[in-house]
C-alpha cells in the first residue's frame, strides 16, 4: 500500500516575525524554517500504519515548496518516510488555498497513492482547508479530523473527533484522512534513521510535470499589526482571598460582573 | 458576487449563536452587494430550525431534512450546498469557523473552484469586491484578502466577532429537491459523546480555562467548573491539560483546538504559549492567575494575578456567588 503525506515547511511560530511591505510576503531569511509541526503527527499516523500492515507499504512525503527548503524534508525521511517528492515552482510562488490543493491533487495523480494522510492546520496557512479541497478534486472521501485510523480490507475506518466527542466512521481506499494531534507524539529521528534519510530520493517536480495551471482565487490587498494591548496590570497575592478580591475588583470595574 | 448564503451547523435542529450571528451578517453583505441573503439548513431537524430562522433577516432559507445528510459524512452536505449555490449564483459562502465549518468550506473550496478565507473577523466591501479580515501567523499581523478571478468565495467567521439581530420580513422556506450522486461510502457508524454540554464553548460569553497548572482532572470539576457557572460560562483547557487525559479534548483551546472570542477569558495555570494564545487572544477582557509571574500569559493579559490558583478560585467563586445574591 502507499501512503502520502503532505507535509509543509513554515516558518516557526514561535520566532519574531516580519512582513515585506513591497512583497507582502513573510520575510523567510534568517528565519528557522520547520517542518509544520501538524504534520509531523500525520507522518507519525502513517509510520504506525506501516508498522501495522508491515508487507510492501511504503510511506511518501509530498511537500510543495521553495526548492531552497526541501533539505528540511530530511528530518521526515529520518523518522522513517520512505522518499519525498517537492512540488516546486515560481509559478506556485502565493498560492492561496485553491492553488496548493489543485496543485497536490494533480502531483498525487502523478505519484500515485492508495491513502493520503494531511495535518490538520498550517502554522502559516492556517485554512484548514487545503485537505478537504485535495480530496475533492481526488475524488476521494475525505476523512477528517481522525484521531485513530485502522485499514481493514481495503477500507479505513477511523475514529473522528468532533465537537463533543468522536465518531466512528469508514470509508473505502483510496481516501484522504486529516489527522488531530491525538494519533499520538511524533516519534525522534534515530542515529540510524538520519544517516539513512541521507540516501533517501528527494525527488522535484515542477509545475508543468505535474500538469499545473492554477490562478489564485485570493489576493492579499493589506495587512496590518494587530491592535496593541495595554500592558497588563501585575498583582502581587499575599494569599487567596487577596488575589481573590483583587481579580473581583477589577471585573467589576469593567462591568464584568 | 452578489448574494449571500450561510451554511447553518446544528445537531438536531439545536443550534448556536453564530448561526444568528452570520444570518445578520448574511443580510448587511448582501444589502451591500445588491443581492440577496440564504441560508441552508439540511439533516434531523432542519425544517424546525428553519421557521426559527425567519425572525432573522433572510430572503429565502433553503431546507432538506434529508436523514442521509446525518448518516453520511459531509458529502450531502456539500451535495446540497452547491446545488443551492449554483441556482443562487455569484456568491459569498458563510460558515463558522469551527470543525464543521472548516470542513464543508474546504470542500467546497474545490466543488466550486472558489477561494477561501478562513477565521474571518470583519467584512469590507472594495469596488464591489468582497474582502475578509483575519489574522495570521499566531496573530503577528492581521490581513485583508478580497476573492478575485471566481464567482464564489467560501468564508469561515469567527463566533462571537459579529453581532446578530433579529428582526426582518420573514423569510421564505424553500425545499431543496434531492441533488443526483453518487451513491454515498463515507457512513457515520456511531456517534461517541465525550463532553456534553460543552458545544456552546466557543461562544461563552465568559470561558474559564485550566492548564498543567492545575495537577489533574479533579481542579477542574470542583474549582473551575463552579466559577464557570458563577459566571455563567464555560470550562476550557490547554493543550497540555487534554493531553494529560484531566478533559476531553474537546474543550482543548488553540491552534488546534477551538479558537474563542468571549467577553472575558480567565487562563488559570496555562503558561500561554503562542498556540494556546492563538484560540484566545481575541477576547475582550483576558486575566490570569499563575504563581509566575514572567509567564508569557502575562504580556497579553489585563490583569495578571501571581499567586496559587488553588487558594485563589474558591475566594473568587464566592465572592462573585455572593455578589448575585
Ligand atoms: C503543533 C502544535 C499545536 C499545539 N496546539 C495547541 C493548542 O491548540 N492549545 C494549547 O493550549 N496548546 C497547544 N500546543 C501546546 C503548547 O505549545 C503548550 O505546550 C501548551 O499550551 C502548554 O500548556 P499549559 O500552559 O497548560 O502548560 P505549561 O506550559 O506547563 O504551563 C503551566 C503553567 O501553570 C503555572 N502554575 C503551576 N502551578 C500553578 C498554581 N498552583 N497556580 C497557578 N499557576 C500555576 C505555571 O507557572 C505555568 O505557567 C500545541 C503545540 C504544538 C507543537
Ligand atoms: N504547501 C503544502 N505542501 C504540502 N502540504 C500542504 C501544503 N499546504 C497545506 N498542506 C497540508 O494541508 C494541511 C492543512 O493546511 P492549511 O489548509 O494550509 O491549514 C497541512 O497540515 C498539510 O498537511
Amino acid at each position: 500500500m502507499k501512503i502520502v503525506v503532505t507535509v509543509k515547511v513554515v516558518p516557526d511560530l514561535t520566532a519574531p516575525k516580519s512582513i515585506d511591505p513591497a512583497t507582502k510576503r513573510l520575510v523567510r531569511t534568517g528565519m528557522e524554517s520547520q517542518l509544520n509541526p501538524y504534520d509531523e503527527y500525520a507522518l507519525e499516523a502513517a509510520l504506525q500504519l506501516k508498522e501495522r500492515l508491515g508487507g510492501d507499504t511504503t510511506v511518501t512525503l509530498l511537500s510543495m515548496i521553495p526548492e531552497t527548503s526541501k533539505e528540511t524534508l530530511r528530518k521526515a525521511l529520518a523518522m522513517g518516510a520512505d522518499e519525498a517528492v517537492v512540488l516546486s515552482d515560481n509559478a506556485l510562488v502565493g498560492a492561496d488555498v485553491s492553488v496548493t490543493a489543485r496543485s497536490l491533487a494533480a502531483a498525487l495523480k502523478k505519484i500515485g497513492y492508495d491513502l493520503v494522510i494531511c495535518g490538520g492546520l498550517s502554522d502559516d496557512g492556517s485554512t484548514g482547508g487545503v485537505p478537504g479541497a485535495i480530496a475533492e478534486h481526488l475524488g476521494v472521501p475525505a476523512l477528517t479530523n481522525a484521531r485513530h485510523l485502522e485499514i481493514e480490507s481495503n477500507a479505513v475506518k477511523a475514529q473522528r473527533e468532533t465537537d463533543t466527542g468522536y465518531q466512528v466512521v469508514s470509508c473505502p481506499l483510496p481516501a484522504l484522512v486529516s489527522v488531530t494531534m491525538a494519533v499520538g507524539e511524533p516519534r525522534y529521528a534515530s542515529l540510524k534513521g538520519i544517516m539513512g534519510a541521507k540516501k533517501k530520493t528527494l525527488a522535484v517536480l515542477s509545475a508543468a510535470d505535474a500538469g499545473i495551471d492554477a490562478k489564485p482565487k485570493t489576493e492579499l490587498l493589506r495587512f496590518a499589526p494587530p491592535p496593541a494591548r495595554v500592558k497588563a496590570r501585575v498583582v502581587e497575592a499575599a494569599d487567596g482571598p487577596s488575589g481573590a478580591r483583587a481579580i473581583f475588583d477589577f471585573l467589576r470595574e469593567r462591568k464584568l460582573v | 458576487m452578489q448574494h449571500v448564503i450561510e451554511v447553518v451547523e446544528h445537531r438536531g435542529g439545536q443550534t448556536r449563536k453564530v448561526t444568528f450571528e452570520l444570518a445578520t451578517q448574511a443580510r448587511q453583505l448582501a444589502d451591500k452587494l445588491g443581492g440577496t441573503a440564504h441560508a441552508v439548513v439540511l439533516g434531523n431537524g432542519a425544517a424546525q430550525l428553519a421557521e426559527n430562522l425567519k425572525t432573522y433577516p433572510l430572503d429565502i432559507v433553503h431546507v432538506a431534512e434529508d436523514p442521509d445528510v446525518d448518516l453520511f459524512l459531509i458529502d450531502p452536505t456539500i451535495d446540497y450546498v452547491e446545488s443551492v449555490a449554483r441556482a443562487t449564483g455569484p456568491s459569498v459562502i458563510l460558515l463558522p469557523n469551527t470543525m464543521y465549518g472548516r470542513d464543508v468550506a474546504s470542500r467546497l473550496v474545490a466543488r466550486l473552484d472558489a477561494g477561501m478565507a478562513a477565521d474571518v473577523t470583519a467584512f469590507e466591501i472594495e469596488s464591489g469586491r468582497v474582502a475578509c479580515v483575519a489574522p495570521k501567523l499566531g496573530g503577528v499581523t492581521i490581513t485583508t484578502c478580497a476573492f478575485k478571478d471566481t464567482e464564489y468565495g467560501v468564508v469561515t467567521a469567527r463566533p462571537n466577532a459579529f453581532p446578530a439581530q433579529s428582526g426582518g420580513k420573514g423569510a421564505r422556506v424553500e425545499q431543496i429537491a434531492k441533488p443526483q450522486s453518487k451513491p454515498y461510502v463515507m457512513r457515520v457508524e456511531n456517534e461517541v459523546e465525550e463532553a456534553s454540554g460543552e458545544l456552546g464553548l466557543e461562544e461563552a460569553p465568559v470561558v474559564v480555562s485550566g492548564g498543567r497548572g492545575l495537577g489533574g482532572p479533579e481542579p477542574f470539576a470542583t474549582l473551575l467548573k463552579p466559577l464557570a457557572d458563577a459566571l455563567g460560562g464555560a470550562v476550557g483547557a490547554s493543550r497540555a491539560a487534554a493531553d494529560a487525559g484531566w478533559v476531553p479534548y474537546s474543550l482543548q483551546i488553540g491552534q488546534t483546538g477551538k479558537t474563542v472570542s468571549p467577553n472575558l477569558y480567565i487562563a488559570v495555570g496555562i503558561s500561554g504559549a503562542i498556540q494556546h494564545k492563538v484560540g484566545m487572544r481575541s477576547a475582550g477582557t483576558i486575566v490570569a492567575i499563575n504563581k509566575d509571574a514572567s509567564a508569557p500569559i502575562a504580556e497579553f493579559s489585563d490583569l495578571v494575578v501571581v499567586g496559587d490558583a488553588f487558594s485563589i478560585i474558591p475566594e473568587l467563586t464566592k465572592l462573585i456567588e455572593a455578589e448575585k445574591g
